[in-house]
């Protein structure tokens, strides 16, 4: 039932014992059953091992695997064939393995470690199992790696691991591509297949080092592989990594004398950041525009010049981007059909914004609203609020981040001894401890590490 | 009291998903199952304690650090996490730990 004897595995089973010894006599204690704490036993188990936790994560660099050799029902034990060993080239070095045998017709061989996959086997080549049985092979044969089934031990790729789950998929889907009928897979056990008449590798092989490009169609050949998802969560990430089709609204943050409008637009090419400048370089221009046509009317009183220039400003403020809050379709056309009195009112609301603004400001003179160079206030203050959106706009971004940022699969539970920071440079060590990463786990007694922040 | 910390594991997970199920199909009591919970803290601190005997070194950037009830969280970004034989690289890794010191029923080592 388990294969992997891995020293996580081991570790993990041997709590696994503790767990359920400990409690049986809980469990008879309330009366219960043994079927029960089999179950339960049962249940962790086999969930363990779906997630594949318990796979040691030296196992990727193919340690040591097994192959399995289907021979024929009608294969005969008797023949002898003497040879010492197997000699098996592969790229220019050989390697003298060990066989084991399992049952009459079928061959369990283990490659020794630090085999580079593909490995050619060449005709005529004679495998020796521990038991003494002599097999002779007599036609060249490929070994290649793919994932199988419930054990996934498949991972060709070298000692540096990457998350990049799909080169394990894509054995699978190279070999039923590029070798099609020719293939032996033996149905149960196997986690590599043996193709007997002997395949250029270098297609394989290209296959597995060219896994990012070819990663949609890989989980389709199998579907109910572990790691098929990981390609298709790869698939969706590539996707939402595309620029957003929803229409964005986006609006100047409240300003004296500029009102919230609606404005919609596709965010298809542009970055928020794009639409911003071109807005604010929109309120600029209608900015000059009002400076230029608005007398410098010392005379007239504040709340009809606000006015006069508000009513300006505003019809030709009708087009500003929405910033924030949803698009209220029925503005533009309330505007239009009232204008004289949502004006009036408006320019009361931001006389008295302005006011606010400008005591707030230190303005000089406490009636500047009256004064010539009011007008130029509250342009200045328009000003100021497009000068300022820039400066602020980045500030936003951290806010975001942080509810997904703790929001990681990659886990480390462990104890703390010491927690040393200087400067920016940070010292950790801790002990006890277990990682959880791409679904695998691992464990250490002790680690030692350096970040700097 | 050993620390809770461990069930948010694979291991853990799996087990509390496991007594979820009988609990579920009334097979077991909650409050069993708590017991279980409670055993299961003590056997995973006993184990990592006493049977993993494995150092690991690693190194990359902080992201975030918050340290609350005793308790550091750590965000990192592009780890390389290197034991003797191998080389594991993250880009995104969240630590949680507790006190090392005087948990209370740690074995010593």
């Amino acid at each position: 039932m388990l294969n992997n004897t891995g020293p996580v595995a081991k570790l993990y089973l041997s709590i696994i014992d503790d767990v359920i010894e400990s409690m049986k006599e809980l469990f008879l204690d309330e009366g219960l059953e043994d079927r029960i704490l089999d179950d339960l036993r049962h249940l962790w188990e086999s969930k363990m091992m779906q997630s594949k936790a318990m796979e040691d994560f030296r196992k990727n660099n193919i340690n040591s695997s097994n192959f399995v050799l289907q021979l024929p029902a009608n294969y005969s034990q008797s023949d002898q064939e003497i040879t010492a060993s197997a000699v098996i080239p592969t790229s220019q070095k050989t390697h003298s393995f060990p066989m084991k045998n399992n049952s009459e017709t079928v061959a369990t061989f283990s490659l020794p470690a630090g085999l580079a996959y593909p490995v050619q086997i060449p005709a005529g080549v004679t495998l020796q199992t521990a038991s003494g049985q002599l097999y002779k092979v007599n036609v060249p044969m490929v070994v290649t790696h793919t994932p199988a089934g419930q054990q996934p031990l498949s991972q060709t790729t070298p000692k540096v691991t990457e998350w990049t789950e799909a080169p394990a998929a894509q054995p699978a889907a190279a070999q039923t591509n590029t070798v099609p009928t020719q293939e032996v897979e033996p149905s149960a056990l196997s986690s590599t297949s043996v193709s007997q008449p002997l395949q250029p590798d270098t297609a394989l092989s290209t296959n597995q080092e060219t896994s990012p490009p070819q990663q949609p169609p890989v989980p389709t050949v199998e579907p109910p592989h572990p790691q098929g998802a990981h390609s298709l969560e790869q698939e969706v990430t590539l996707e939402e990594n595309h620029p957003s089709l929803q229409p964005v609204n986006l609006s100047i943050p409240p300003s004296p004398c500029t009102q919230s409008l609606d404005f919609q637009i596709s965010a298809k090419t542009k970055d928020i950041d794009d639409i911003l400048k071109e807005v604010i370089e929109e309120e600029r221009e209608k900015a000059k525009r009002a400076r230029s046509l608005a007398p410098g009317s010392a005379d007239s009183q504040s709340e009809t010049v606000l006015g006069l220039d508000l009513d300006y400003n505003y019809s030709e403020l009708s087009d500003i981007v929405q910033l924030d809050g949803p698009p209220d379709g029925s503005d533009i056309e309330d505007e239009d059909g009232v204008p004289l009195e949502e004006n009036d009112f408006l320019g009361i609301i931001n006389a008295e914004a302005i006011k606010a603004l400008q005591e707030g400001d230190g303005s000089s003179d406490g009636n500047s609203i009256s004064s010539s160079s009011d007008s130029d206030g509250i342009e200045d203050k328009l000003a100021n609020a497009e000068e300022e959106d820039p400066l602020n706009s980045g500030d936003d971004v951290i806010e975001q981040d942080i509810p997904d940022l703790f929001d990681t699969d990659n886990v480390i539970v462990c104890q703390y001894d010491k927690i040393h920071r200087s400067k920016n440079r940070w010292k950790f060590h801790l002990k006890d401890g277990v990682m959880c990463y791409g679904g695998r786990d691992y464990v250490f007694s002790k680690a030692v590490g350096e970040a700097e922040w | 009291m050993a620390y809770q910390l461990y069930r948010n594991t694979t291991l853990g997970n799996s087990l509390q998903e496991s007594l979820d199920e009988l609990i579920q199909t009334q097979q077991i009591t909650p409050q069993l199952a708590l017991q279980v919970l409670l055993q299961f803290d003590k056997a995973i601190n006993t184990a990592l304690a006493n049977r993993v005997r494995n150092r690991v070194n690693f190194r990359g950037s902080l992201n975030t650090y918050r340290f609350c009830d005793n308790v550091w969280t750590f965000v990192l970004n592009d780890v390389e996490f290197r034991e003797v034989t191998d080389l594991v690289k993250v880009d995104k890794v969240k630590i949680v730990a507790c006190d090392g010191k005087n948990s209370g029923s740690n074995a010593a080592e």
